[in-house]
């Protein structure tokens, strides 16, 4: 199972899990419609269409509404602490949650209850959360934009505001430096996925594969592109790619996506997840050899 | 399900630090951030951080907006509102603006506003990764620049923080056009 965990920005939503499914621009779960825009949405919706077209089994939703006082995170951590070891999903993905350091260590330490250890994938304020916990070599994959790789290449950083000019001044320019800084301070998980100007994607704070075609400028400032692309990734892992080859697919499908869409500063992310299949079809097999479904 | 979700006392990361010239104050602080739904509790400021009394309210650095409107809210005076840590970095007061056709992107440390020139709506808000972020994109995104609700008065955390320095740049550029 792939389980994908986060926040939805509403007060009114309780904790609730279920099949993902992505019902033109909203996602449903179990009798919930969450529009599908920035955020864990776009990461769930981008996700459904990857595994629909993969045809492997469709992502687990683990949402709460929360508008930022952190109510809907603390009940999403305190329901995984309890039950993960029963789920015992594949793939976990822990997405936008308020960064609490102490339920993110208690969760780590339930994760050993699981039958299997499972793929761990970080972003977000989960990400800010399990760098703060000391955690971050023993997840799987993170998937940061250009500022928050600042913030995991800043040792003092405790969140990606309050990261030191000069990384923010360059912009972490020089990717290599701050992946290799982030490794060294063991704030990196085994992969990374920089999602940016420039996609990079990182092992062992080696460069494995930068990604820049095609550029689409406007991408930076769509909300949920980055989202998207964590989608991407947690669908990849979940159809069992290796992670550095779903963060190549990944990054590649979202560009493609954004030109198909002829994306502009105005488009909004449901446009840009709706061309992903069109992209599957017509790239994944020369990309990947993942041809027959 | 419902006694999954059973209340009881929340986990408390801190981080983040109020100070008070009088520990009156620090006390009233603390019940009101509490009975806000903010996780705090009073400690006594590392020596480094002394400027009044010797308490303070420790919180969740990442709620520092969330902090800083419920103490106006509530009139309780403070000093300073600082991280606890003496060298860690602070929040970046970096912010640059780029035009690309018709359309205006500002971005103050990890947020980012587009507007469009013409019409001053705003059509995206990206970055970030608190919770208050997917929220906000919903309250802010398809309004004019000044219809739109400050971040500062509806978000809660760093982010929001960051991206009201965005909005508040935005207005100025929209002037500017």
């Amino acid at each position: 199972m792939l389980l994908i965990c986060g926040t939805v920005p509403a007060a009114d939503v309780k904790p609730i899990m279920g099949p993902a499914v992505l019902d033109k621009d909203e996602l449903v779960v179990r009798d919930r419609r969450i529009p599908c825009g920035q955020g864990t949405a776009a990461m769930l919706s981008a996700a459904c269409v990857t595994t629909t077209y993969l045809g492997v089994e469709q992502p687990y939703a683990l949402i709460a509404g929360d508008t930022g006082d952190g109510r809907g995170s603390r009940q999403l951590y305190k329901y995984l602490i309890d039950n993960v070891a029963q789920i015992a999903p594949d793939v976990l993905c822990l997405h936008y949650l308020l960064p609490i350091v102490t339920m993110m260590k208690t969760l780590h330490s339930a994760l050993d209850k699981c039958p299997t250890r499972p793929l761990l994938l970080a972003d977000a304020g989960s990400m800010y959360a399990v760098k703060a916990a000391g955690l971050a070599p023993e997840f799987d994959v993170f998937t940061p934009d250009p500022s928050e790789l600042g913030f995991l290449a800043d040792p003092k950083a405790t969140h990606p505001a309050y990261i030191a000019e000069y990384l923010f001044a360059s912009s972490c320019d020089d990717a290599q430096s701050c992946i290799e800084s982030a490794y060294e301070n063991n704030n990196a998980a085994k992969v990374l996925v920089v999602k940016g100007r420039k996609d990079y994607i990182a092992r062992d704070g080696r460069i494995e594969a930068v990604v820049d075609e095609p550029n689409v400028p406007a991408m930076e400032a769509i909300g949920g592109t980055g989202d998207a692309i964590t989608g991407l990734v947690a669908a990849f892992l979940h159809a069992e790619l290796e992670p550095v080859e779903a963060g190549i697919l990944a990054t590649r499908a979202n560009r493609t996506a954004g030109l198909y869409a002829d994306a502009g500063f105005g488009t909004s992310i449901p446009r840009i997840i709706g061309e992903f299949e069109r992209v599957f079809s017509e790239h994944l097999c020369a990309w990947s050899g993942v041809c027959t479904l | 399900m419902a006694a999954l979700f059973r209340k009881k006392q929340q986990a408390f990361d801190g981080q983040g630090l109020v100070l008070f010239a009088r520990t009156r104050d620090a006390m009233i602080a603390e019940k009101a951030l509490k009975r806000a739904g903010i996780a705090t509790r009073l400690v006594a400021p590392p020596i480094s951080k002394r400027e009044g009394c010797d308490l303070a309210v420790e919180f969740n650095s990442v709620e520092r907006l969330a902090v800083q409107r419920e103490l106006q809210k509530s009139h309780i005076e403070y000093l300073d509102i600082d991280l606890i840590q003496d060298d860690a970095p602070q929040p970046l007061d970096l912010v640059r603006t780029t035009r690309m056709h018709d359309f205006v992107m500002v971005k103050a440390a990890n947020m980012k506003i587009t507007f469009d020139a013409r019409t001053t709506e705003i059509t995206n808000v990206s970055g970030g990764g608190c919770p208050d972020v997917p929220y906000l994109y919903s309250m802010l995104v398809g309004k004019r620049l000044a219809d739109a609700p400050r971040p500062n008065d509806i978000g809660h955390t760093l982010c929001a923080l960051m991206l009201d320095v965005a909005y508040m740049h935005c207005l100025n550029a929209a002037e500017e056009v």
